[in-house]
């Protein structure tokens, strides 16, 4: 049965030669889409990799200088691209990669491509993702709104069922065939996949089979609908009209919509509000009083009057006080637009009952490392970095600036000291908790398209039996 | 005649409940579109309104802590000083440089959600400040927001087509058409007929609440700006129905229509946009930022490491700061810190101009082949017209780079000055002489909005286009009428 369908749809798709010119263009789109985009992951790793040296040198090449003003001098951390996102590059247009680390401030990432972008962009660039989360399931829908409607509008359902062939088989055919023929577009990704599977050692093996299964399951989805709606409808015309009303809706607005209403639901500041509320509570009366209030205690604690007398240097002590005391208020300002933003992000999630291309976008970016959260891992790391390179710094000023009246300074063993900066992505099963309604809203679409399609089914057989 | 088609269409689509079904989908998405636009809008003046009133007060609380700095006796910091020169130049400066909205602001979003609309300004290397930008949920600005640009170029097609698509044909596939043109009526006219009511029931409540809310909420729209407004949509939609009238011309089934249209809409306002999006920037490839860190970096350390050097070329640009220098007093450290900054700006200029020229160039390249859909017409033209396209923004980049220039002129004469005279040390040990009483000789931002001109170039290609098809269609139709009339005859 499956075979003799599947003969019929491919009879049927070659008579309707536009159908089969579109699908030879968007298979074409995507292999020039992941050459190019491997293209530009293969430079920009380049780079990466280089300037990353070449500002680990710079570092330790520095020269004399005092440790605080090496702090000053900061460095900068670029964020690695992983391989998977080759095929989704996510929100990595819309961050920046460029950290810079420094005294006294938490920046964030600098140097975003889109800044850098003619308005054209706006239509989207053509990567794999955008191409099988928005195109395929349009051109599932073209091969496939007719495939049962056109038989009843003919009148050859009838005939069919009076045969003997059973609904169940039929629908099921149709299906595998149309799954099958999506399943064709995910080749030359599924090959990538197993290519940097084979080659690269750093992707995490769990990402791979995530990326791979949620885009199977999406294309499984898209097949159920097809042939779902159209074995409803009592004209092609209909069976297509709904379910391009059904693409519009699941693939551009409730997207839309739901961002949007996330963005509303859980704002954040301005950039303006940011940075001046970061100046006035950082830079307090209460942060003078508190170092006010630590160089007593210090004092007292080693039985002097003066800050010259004690065993060590007091700017150091005072320098990393100060620091402690400005990455209170950076955890607190920081984590509240965090926080912000993660409420966004699961309320964009949710959205995902109503749309399955939200929940595959929301996988498909996880799987690949190019989503916010992937991003703000990065920023934490990096952060951390920061305060481990500010108390190495401020820590030898206190040890070893006491006794130098001409002014401390370090050299390439203090330099040394500070690792350089090594980021590796975590597996994807740690941060799967984070991607869980996404994940059950994918499977909710399955149990759902599953009762569809059984009622369909049943639809069908009672058609054959009027 | 024509009326008696139009009354006979508006029959069937209130039959088909298809009338109000299409007027409350095009009802609502106007209007929320508008909302998001307006809203989008407000927030920007919002942020703008907000920092002028901080600026402001920064400029009240200087005044009103004066007295008290004059009477200080305890040792401050300068860097802590908002009366002192260099503490207000480096750190403590509240000056802001905003580009406001325009009052069309309302129809398209475009760049403004991802190029920054105000700069906190301070005595620093552009660098340091020109690639804020306001922090957002990065999805956000991958979606992009539902705005009258976003339904006008990707739904309103839709709608055109979903409601036309079977015009014409489902009279041939039943028999009527025959019928009708034996009493007189042409393919043409019928078709011409049909659309124009179709397209009514989409169009006029497009128009009617986007012009409400245009008129409504965006103060100081001129007229112009709204008649070019409606003509570039009504542009947009000529070409879509034209194309419509086109394709159900060749004389197949409604669903053969339908899927054709759709792979049109999927063409053009997806894959022509996107490809053509991919093939500029790639024969255009801009220069790595990365690399660009690389050598702002190494510019940097060679200007620390060269900085006698760096100050003799910064006096023999600025002789007129050399005349009073007195060579045997040490240069103080904001001087020297002017003069770094101004070294790594003229080092890193060549590679800023290298950026911005392969901007212009795949910029250039957009205008010569934004002919190949009328999306990007419409996108380019709706980005322009209201203010958030690519043009004003490079206008309010240019400008903020030269109020940076005047702020660093202000601040580096009076640092010079004040260092000569003595105001930075007055005596050892004690506080800085207070060298900024008043913020209010600070240079100050304000946008000088360019002279705005309506995108025509758009406007007449989108209109040729649609003409282009429109004739094409109308010579299958009167061809088809022939056809018809003569099997008819026979």
């Amino acid at each position: 049965m499956l075979m003799i369908t599947l003969k019929k749809e491919w009879l049927e798709s070659k008579r309707e030669g536009r159908t089969m010119w579109l699908g030879a263009i968007v298979l074409l789109l995507l292999a020039g889409a992941l050459f190019s985009s491997w293209h530009g992951y293969q430079q920009l790793q380049s780079q990466k990799q280089q300037v990353s040296q070449s500002e680990r040198e710079r570092w330790l090449n520095q020269g004399a200088k005092g440790p605080h003003a090496a702090a000053h001098y900061g460095v900068y951390i670029i964020k690695p691209d992983p391989p998977l996102a080759v095929l989704d590059p996510g929100l990595s247009d819309y961050q920046g990669s460029v950290l810079r680390l420094e005294a006294h401030k938490k920046n964030d990432t600098l140097f975003r491509p889109i800044q850098d972008a003619i308005p054209m962009q706006r239509f989207g660039n053509l990567n794999p993702a955008f191409i099988i989360q928005v195109l395929l399931p349009l051109l599932i829908v073209l091969f496939g709104f007719h495939s049962i409607a056109a038989e009843r509008e003919s009148g050859t359902l009838k005939q069919l069922l009076a045969n003997g062939v059973s609904a169940k088989k039929l629908f099921m055919a149709k299906v595998a065939s149309l799954t099958g023929l999506g399943l064709l577009f995910l080749l030359p990704v599924a090959l990538y996949l197993l290519v940097s599977l084979l080659l690269t050692d750093s992707l995490d093996p769990g990402r791979s089979v995530l990326f791979a299964v949620s885009y199977g399951l999406y294309i499984l989805l898209w097949s159920l609908l097809t042939i779902i709606v159209s074995s409803y409808a009592w004209t092609t015309r209909n069976a297509l009209i709904a379910l391009l009303v059904i693409w519009c809706a699941v693939c551009l607005l409730i997207p839309k919509f739901t961002i949007e209403d996330a963005v509303h639901r859980y704002p954040t500041e301005s950039a303006q509000v940011f940075q001046s509320k970061l100046e006035s509570e950082v830079y307090t009366p209460q942060r003078q009083q508190a170092i006010a209030r630590f160089k007593q205690e210090t004092l007292a604690e080693y039985g002097v009057d003066d800050v010259a007398d004690l065993p060590f240097a007091w700017s150091g002590a005072q320098l990393q006080f100060g620091e402690q005391y400005s990455d209170k208020v950076f955890d607190r300002l920081f984590g509240q637009r965090q926080s912000q933003l993660e409420a966004q992000s699961q309320h964009y999630q949710v959205g995902a009952l109503f749309s399955p291309f939200i929940a595959l976008q929301t996988l498909s970016m996880a799987a690949a490392g190019t989503d916010l959260l992937h991003h703000q891992l990065f920023n934490q790391a990096g952060e951390k970095h920061r305060r481990l390179m500010q108390k190495t710094l401020n820590n030898d000023l206190k040890d070893n600036g006491a006794d130098n009246a001409h002014g401390y300074q370090g050299d390439h063993h203090l330099w040394q000291k500070i690792p350089a900066f090594h980021y590796q992505y975590p597996h994807i099963t740690s941060l799967m908790a984070n991607y869980a309604w996404a994940a059950l809203s994918l499977l909710q679409w399955l149990v759902t398209l599953a009762v569809a399609t059984y009622l369909a089914m049943r639809r069908i057989e009672k058609e054959g039996q009027q | 005649m024509n009326n008696l088609i139009c009354l006979n269409e508006l029959k069937n689509l209130v039959r088909e409940r298809l009338l109000w079904l299409m007027v409350a989908v095009t009802v609502c998405f106007t209007a929320l579109a508008c909302y998001n636009g307006y809203q989008w809008a407000a927030l920007q003046s919002e942020v703008i309104s907000n920092a002028g009133q901080e600026q402001q007060q920064a400029i009240s609380h200087a005044q009103q802590t004066l007295a008290a700095r004059e009477a200080l006796t305890s040792p401050v910091n300068w860097w802590d000083d908002i009366h002192d020169l260099r503490g207000q130049a480096f750190y403590l400066m509240v000056n802001y440089a905003t580009k406001p909205p325009l009052p069309t602001a309302l129809t398209a979003i475009g760049q403004s959600d991802v190029q920054p609309y105000f700069f906190r300004m301070l005595v620093s290397e552009k660098q340091a400040f020109i690639n804020q930008y306001d922090y957002v949920h990065p999805l956000g600005l991958l979606i992009g927001k539902f705005d009258l640009a976003f339904f006008a170029i990707y739904i309103l097609p839709l709608l055109l087509i979903s409601s036309g698509f079977n015009a014409l044909a489902q009279e041939k596939q039943s028999g009527q058409l025959q019928l009708l043109m034996l009493q007189g009526l042409s393919p043409l006219r019928l078709l011409f007929n049909q659309l124009c009511i179709r397209s009514c029931v989409i169009l006029v409540p497009f128009f009617a609440v986007s012009l409400a809310a245009l008129m409504f909420f965006s103060e100081g729209i001129t007229a112009l700006s709204l008649t070019v407004f409606i003509a570039l949509v009504l542009g947009y939609a000529a070409f879509w129905l034209a194309l419509s009238a086109l394709v159900i011309s060749l004389g197949n089934t409604s669903a053969y229509n339908a899927a054709v249209l759709t792979i049109a809409w999927l063409g053009f306002v997806i894959i022509f946009p996107s490809v053509l999006n991919t093939a500029i920037v790639t024969a255009n490839t801009a220069p790595s930022r990365i690399e660009y860190v690389d050598t702002l970096r190494d510019k940097s350390d060679d200007a620390d490491k060269a900085s006698s050097q760096v100050l003799a070329q910064f006096f023999q640009d600025h002789p007129e700061l050399a005349k009073n220098n007195d060579p045997v007093k040490p240069v103080d450290y904001a001087s020297k810190k002017i003069a770094k900054i101004t070294a790594i700006e003229t080092a890193m200029q060549p590679y800023d101009d290298a950026f911005q020229a392969v901007l212009m160039a795949q910029q250039n390249r957009v205008e010569q082949f934004k002919f190949i859909s009328p999306a990007t017409l419409l996108q380019q033209a709706l980005f322009d017209l209201s203010g958030n396209g690519l043009k004003r923004h490079q206008d309010f980049i240019e400008q903020v780079l030269q109020h940076h220039q005047a702020l660093r002129t202000f601040f580096q004469r009076r640092i010079v000055s004040a260092h000569q005279q003595g105001d930075f040390t007055p005596c050892s040990g004690c506080n800085a002489d207070i060298t900024l009483p008043d913020l209010t000789p600070i240079p100050e931002f304000h946008y000088r909005e360019q002279a705005v001109v309506p995108p025509w170039s758009s406007l007449l290609s989108l209109w040729a286009l649609a003409g282009l098809f429109i004739f094409l269609a109308v010579f299958r139709l009167t061809k088809m009428n022939r056809g018809q009339i003569n099997g008819a005859l026979v």
